[in-house]
């Protein structure tokens, strides 16, 4: 069943269009992840599902109810959007103990005082928090925080949570635990969850599917197999991972594999974009840092290059190569012995696509 | 924002009301000054008889000359001292520096016109200090009662003012800008002179603008100190022109407050866009950050403990001392010996006059009472505009305005009018209700801007959070907003009562029998020159301010912004 539905919904603040036409669905125990860098509106689009923020043209539905229409006039008040948000400063009640904060939603919805406490505490329980319920927020720790505030916006069974950069104030270790269990929790209440991240690995880690904003519009939408396997622009493929960009000339004749020549160095590759070429003589190339292997000797394929340094990572070096004015970045297990290193950029690996 | 578009009927009705709360005793005034006769006469047409009397009037193109020499020179001494002692107390490592701050901040909470009368019995012409010195030297080679020692003395008594505006600024600005021109090659007092000085600039124009403002509105202290010789300035002109008549002459007041504002209006304008550009400055500087202080060394000890010292003695010592002695001291004057006057006689007078010790009952109720009650009010005018950035909220910002452009005597006199005319106004005149509701008004501007920027530290999550859990906006209001702030409205209550127990100009004209406050006793007592029960007024009203300020302190209230 479809909890969520958006349709191109667009804001402006000032005259400047902050989102242009976003539309996506999202259904019951699944969870959308929206991904961007700062500024691709993507907090702006949830705070709009939220009802927190006003766009000017759209249409959202939650559980079935439009929430928003703007040629019906309709646009209802967050409180009457049956909702759950969790804030990326988790926004607890600092007067309130754990206890009371997540039971708040129970009692505006008029639930018997029974029931109210049989739910707060089995949710509690569920999240680890039962023995810090009479507590106050700023005696917890972050990740006890966060737990309670993903407590409040689910105890009362909302048709969507929102997740605002739910994991950006947890420190690494921590975040790493949390999307795994989040992602767990989520799937077995089987609720629809729309989180807002600026972390790829954290949309590919949680999310049953990414939606890539940019300037406020929806580049790319997928898995996240997709999302990173088959990037459909040049932006999305930028985006996501480690990546050494290359410019050039596309280089194309029939029968054989597209190349790009770039200072004099041709490159067999493929072309991914969603459009054919539009200026031949100016195409770019993206190569995921883990798709080249570097070695110390040639072989079949490779080319040679000399090394400007390596750098120690710990579970693995960097290389820094140079031949002539093109640089590349690569990885590997072991620090490179010699000056020249041979470099093998396999075709499949090398991803064309329109500036 | 969607947030700002709710409970829209509510913020309209409060914001609405308050406007016309406002507006009322301005659009009366100027009604009334076009007039031949009070606006309640049946024979009143339009007229402009009360200008052409005002303009043709020698001692009104004085007044005004000397309002606007005494405003100027109020800056002149208010400012540069101001900022000099928010310097050596804020940015210096000045010893005893933490009992110095509220001590140099008592001369704000005192009512001028104690402050004022304090001055006469210290150094007035039969003052204590006066005759003391002329027994030594066999001459006091000052006087009180010259324009010059006027300025002077409403100069000292404004320097908190400043110091409060000033520090705060110099309290904010971040130490590693000083760090920064330090490590660039800069000595200490060339990094207060090229990075300090222009950082604190802003709050210096500001204070400065602020003073000019109330230097314009005084009323206490050239009443009490020019009045002897004269010397008149607007608001004693209005003051003053009913005994020139022999009979209220409404007109004429209201016509001479119409000029007033043609001169405070466009103050309050400077100053509000003053204020927006010194907030603009501050909020560069980011977190309270550590802030290394300047070594002042042995001699910059001395030398600046001389200053602040003289400063204090002049302004909180001579003056509160003298109402002090003076309060338990009968008969004074030349040739008498203090120790053979003693008595508490004065006070035992106070309490066997009714209307005076009324006047001490009733001082207290308005300012703890009214002053809840005025919080409670201003809550709901600051919920009204809170997070409001529609229509509605640029209407309150203008609201705030108008009574700061009105001296408290004339809102007290347009509240007067009120009361007495519109017709289910008429029952609470003679109540403190009507005071209240004056004051509430001379008030507005300083409660309502504690208490917003108490609203404003909640943070604007924890407002959403309640809404998205399910909140209207005003059960949010109820169950986020007013339980996170309500310390910082006990805080609230405390500032407002000093204010409302200083008021003294508001009740002058609106006050009663029955419904007598202390300041406003002060005034009428000063007329038929009742010193001894003045000087007991005075000292029970000092008593009164210690009282709420230990209060405020107590109740975490924030004297610095």
């Amino acid at each position: 069943m479809t909890d969520l539905v958006v349709d191109n919904v667009q804001k402006w603040l000032g005259g400047l269009q902050i989102l242009s036409g976003a539309s996506f669905s999202a259904s019951k125990g699944r969870i959308v992840a929206l991904l961007g860098a700062s500024g691709s509106g993507k907090t702006t689009l949830l705070r709009c599902i939220a009802g927190l923020e006003q766009p000017e043209i759209g249409r959202i539905t939650i559980g079935g109810t439009p929430v928003l229409d703007d040629r019906a006039g309709i646009a209802l008040p967050p409180e009457q959007r049956k909702i759950g948000l969790v804030f990326q400063s988790y926004a607890l009640w600092p007067h309130r103990t754990v206890f009371e904060n997540v039971a708040y939603g129970l009692k505006l919805r008029n639930t018997p005082q029974s029931e109210i406490k049989a739910k707060v505490e089995a949710i509690l329980e569920k999240l680890g928090l039962a023995h810090l319920a009479a507590r106050y927020p700023d005696q917890l720790s972050g990740g006890q925080q966060q737990r309670v505030a993903i407590c409040r916006a689910l105890v009362y069974e909302p048709k969507v949570l929102l997740l605002d950069e739910p994991l950006s104030n947890l420190d690494a270790k921590l975040r790493e635990e949390a999307r795994f269990w989040i992602r767990k929790l989520i799937l077995e209440l089987e609720i629809c969850a729309i989180m807002v991240t600026h972390d790829q690995s954290e949309a590919l880690a949680i999310a049953d599917q990414v939606l890539l904003l940019k300037g406020g519009a929806i580049v790319q939408s997928g898995s996240p197999r997709e999302i990173y396997g088959k990037p459909e622009t040049f932006y999305a493929a930028d985006f996501m991972g480690t990546n050494n960009v290359l410019a050039g000339k596309l280089v194309r004749h029939a029968g054989k594999p597209d190349a790009i020549d770039c200072a004099g160095l041709a490159l067999a590759g493929i072309w991914k974009d969603r459009d054919p070429p539009t200026d031949p003589a100016s195409v770019k190339a993206v190569i995921r840092m883990e798709a080249i292997s570097v070695t110390a000797d040639a072989v079949p394929d490779s080319a040679p290059f000399d090394v400007e340094g390596c750098i120690y990572l710990g579970e693995k070096w960097e290389y820094r190569l140079k031949r002539g004015d093109l640089r590349l970045r690569a990885q590997g297990h072991d620090e490179l012995p010699g000056p020249v290193a041979h470099c093998r950029i396999p075709a499949s690996a090398t991803w064309l696509f329109n500036p | 924002m969607s947030l700002a578009a709710q409970a829209p009927r509510y913020r309209s009705t409060v914001i609405l009301a308050l406007f016309a709360m406002v507006a009322a005793p301005a659009v009366l005034i100027i009604y009334q000054s076009f007039l031949n006769a009070p606006f309640f006469d049946e024979t009143a047409r339009p007229s402009l008889e009360a200008y052409e009397f005002i303009l043709s009037d020698p001692e009104f193109y004085r007044a005004l000359w000397t309002t606007t020499l005494y405003a100027f020179g109020m800056v002149v001494v208010a400012v540069p001292l101001g900022g000099v002692l928010a310097f050596l107390i804020t940015r210096t490592d000045l010893r005893g520096r933490g009992w110095l701050e509220p001590l140099v901040l008592v001369p704000m909470f005192l009512s001028s016109i104690v402050l004022a009368f304090g001055y006469t019995v210290a150094i007035g012409p039969s003052g204590f200090v006066t005759i003391a010195f002329r027994n030594i030297f066999g001459a006091a080679p000052w006087s009180i009662y010259t324009l010059p020692g006027i300025i002077l003395i409403g100069g000292l008594s404004h320097v908190p003012t400043v110091y409060l505006y000033v520090a705060s600024a110099m309290r904010r600005l971040p130490s590693d800008l000083e760090e920064a021109a330090r490590t660039a090659g800069a000595s200490v007092w060339r990094v207060s002179l090229d990075v300090t000085l222009p950082m604190v600039l802003p709050a210096l124009v500001f204070s400065a603008a602020l003073n000019l403002l109330l230097g314009f509105e005084t009323f206490g202290i050239p009443l009490v100190l020019g009045d002897p010789n004269g010397i008149l300035v607007l608001t004693t002109y209005i003051y003053k022109v009913n005994t020139i008549f022999g009979a209220p002459t409404y007109q004429v007041m209201a016509a001479v407050t119409v000029f007033l504002i043609l001169i405070t209006l466009p103050l309050v304008f400077i100053q509000r866009r003053l204020l927006r550009h010194a907030r603009r400055f501050a909020a560069v500087g980011g977190k309270g950050a550590r802030t290394n202080l300047l070594k002042l060394g042995r001699a910059g000890q001395v030398i600046a403990l001389s200053i602040i010292g003289i400063w204090l003695i002049v302004s909180v010592f001579l003056p509160v001392g003298g109402v002090i002695l003076r309060a338990f001291v009968e008969n004074w004057g030349e040739g008498i010996r203090i120790t053979e006057q003693l008595t508490l006689d004065n006070f035992r007078r106070i309490f066997e006059l009714p209307s005076l010790s009324r006047g001490i009952v009733n001082t207290i109720l308005l300012a703890a009472v009214g002053g809840a009650v005025a919080v409670g009010f201003y809550l709901m005018v600051g919920l009204a505009g809170h997070r409001n950035h529609g229509k509605t909220g640029t209407l309150l910002d203008y609201s705030v305005l108008i009574p700061r452009a009105l001296p408290g005597l004339i809102v007290g006199l347009a509240f007067f009018w009120l009361f007495l005319f519109v017709p289910f106004l008429v029952p609470l005149r003679t109540t403190l209700f009507s005071l209240l509701i004056a004051y509430i008004i001379v008030g507005l501007s300083y409660g309502l801007r504690i208490i917003q920027a108490t609203l404003l530290q909640v943070a604007p999550e924890l407002e959403e959070s309640a809404r998205t859990a399910g909140a209207t906006t005003f059960r949010t209001w109820r169950d986020v907003v007013i339980p996170l702030v309500r310390p910082g409205l006990a805080g609230a209550w405390a500032m407002i009562m000093i204010v409302f127990l200083r008021e003294y100009a508001t009740g002058v004209y609106l006050m009663s029998a029955g419904t007598e406050v202390i300041g406003s006793l002060m005034v009428s007592l000063l007329t038929s020159g009742a010193m001894d029960q003045i000087a007991a007024l005075s000292f029970i009203s000092i008593l009164l301010t210690a009282v709420g300020l230990t209060l405020a302190l107590r109740l975490g209230a924030k004297i610095h912004d």
